[in-house]
């Protein structure tokens, strides 16, 4: 049993093999015709097709060009993203008993010092990593939004334990918890728990360390 | 507390408040006697004159969930005391029913001045309204809080 292509393009499929289906449509995807569209049409084009669709080709000139171009440099994004991984200035916001494990996991025993994360003193203006540590109730997620807005660029978000990643206990039923913190800060690490060991946290770490190291300056 | 002591005040209370009692549980540490909505603000004032003389709390209850259900909500008022050392180690709770529709209560606030913030927490959260209550205002929910009671049985959460 065959039938035919849902994209149109005049090909048969077997029944019964989404495998193929999937690679079939991706194929279509891929030989989508792309046509150059002319600067004076191209406000229109990103009107209609959005920003996502429309490709912009960079100018080639330039010092913002040659920044760029040094910057994409691997030696250069190495370099950078190491000296960011190596000190990583936490913000002390304790929202609910997690903090208690990260209190532990700071202390002599664990000594995340070794992994470059510091201990959280200071501000969080100078801030790059804020832990979210447990519940976020709807009046405590405006001020970790806005502590969120207070940091500067670069900047990290770990959730940290089952509440922050899902409402864990208050999960579907509560009408004052946020279901995940997802919702109202973009969320890197997340590190299940309730509330979880100190290994874990250091584990969670270990996890942001290699996605900083892997990022795009 | 002593079965005299216990005897005494239920007697008291009998004497005082008459057929307005609905319902007695008696236990060792433990009175929770239920009375009509008239006769709230007596009974609080027969038990300060007993020597109970704070609230420790104010609970509320949507009985509308029960098997069968009740169209109605009870609030209980959690009664001790510090001054009496008999007393001190006892709780005893005064019960009102009243109906969902009216939720209306004449405040003891006059009587009891400590449940005062208890009463703005059951107004909130139940939408009872305590009458002659001098700040009935809400406490711990959000500013932009629109909905229903939260702790009402017909309150839907949001979910994700």
């Amino acid at each position: 049993m065959y039938y035919a292509c849902p994209q149109y393009c005049g090909a048969r499929i077997k029944t019964g093999s989404f495998g193929l289906a999937t690679l079939h449509s991706r194929k279509v995807v891929e030989t989508f015709e792309e046509s150059v569209v002319p600067e004076e049409e191209r406000e229109d084009a990103i009107k209609r097709y959005g920003v996502g669709r429309v490709n912009r080709v960079e100018d080639k000139k330039g010092t913002n060009f040659i920044i760029q171009w040094i910057r994409r440099r691997s030696l250069v994004r190495y370099l950078v993203n190491w000296g960011r991984l190596s000190s990583l200035f936490p913000v002390h916001l304790t929202t609910a008993c997690c903090s208690v494990e990260f209190a532990g996991s700071v202390s002599p025993r664990y000594d995340p010092e070794r992994f470059g994360f510091l201990n959280a003193v200071g501000s969080l203006r100078q801030s790059d990593v804020i832990v979210v540590e447990g519940t976020v109730t709807t009046k405590m997620a405006q001020r970790v939004r806005v502590i969120y807005d207070q940091m500067p660029d670069p900047k990290w978000v770990v959730a940290m334990g089952a509440c922050a990643i899902s409402g864990g206990l208050y999960a579907k039923d509560s009408y004052n918890v946020i279901q995940g913190i997802d919702d109202i800060v973009p969320v890197d690490v997340y590190i299940p728990g309730c509330p979880p060991r100190p290994e874990a946290v250091i584990q969670g770490l270990l996890l942001l360390r290699d996605k900083i190291l892997g990022e795009y300056l | 507390m002593s079965e005299s002591k216990i005897t005494r005040i239920i007697s008291e209370l009998r004497e005082g408040l008459g057929s307005s009692i609905k319902e007695e549980k008696i236990d060792k540490k433990i009175i929770k006697i239920t009375v009509e909505r008239d006769a709230l603000v007596r009974a609080a004032q027969l038990l300060k004159e007993l020597g109970y003389d704070h609230v420790k709390g104010v609970t509320g209850v949507d009985l509308s969930a029960l098997k069968p259900p009740e169209n109605a909500f009870e609030v209980m008022y959690h009664a001790g005391s510090h001054l009496d050392p008999e007393l001190a180690g006892s709780v005893i709770t005064v019960a009102t029913k009243i109906p969902r529709d009216a939720p209306e209560l004449p405040s003891l606030t006059q009587v009891w001045p400590s449940c005062e913030y208890h009463e703005r927490e059951t107004y909130e959260m139940f939408g009872i309204i305590f009458t002659g209550h001098p700040k009935l205002k809400r406490l711990l929910l959000p500013e932009w809080w629109s909905d229903i009671p939260p702790l009402r049985k017909d309150y839907k959460p949001p979910g994700r």
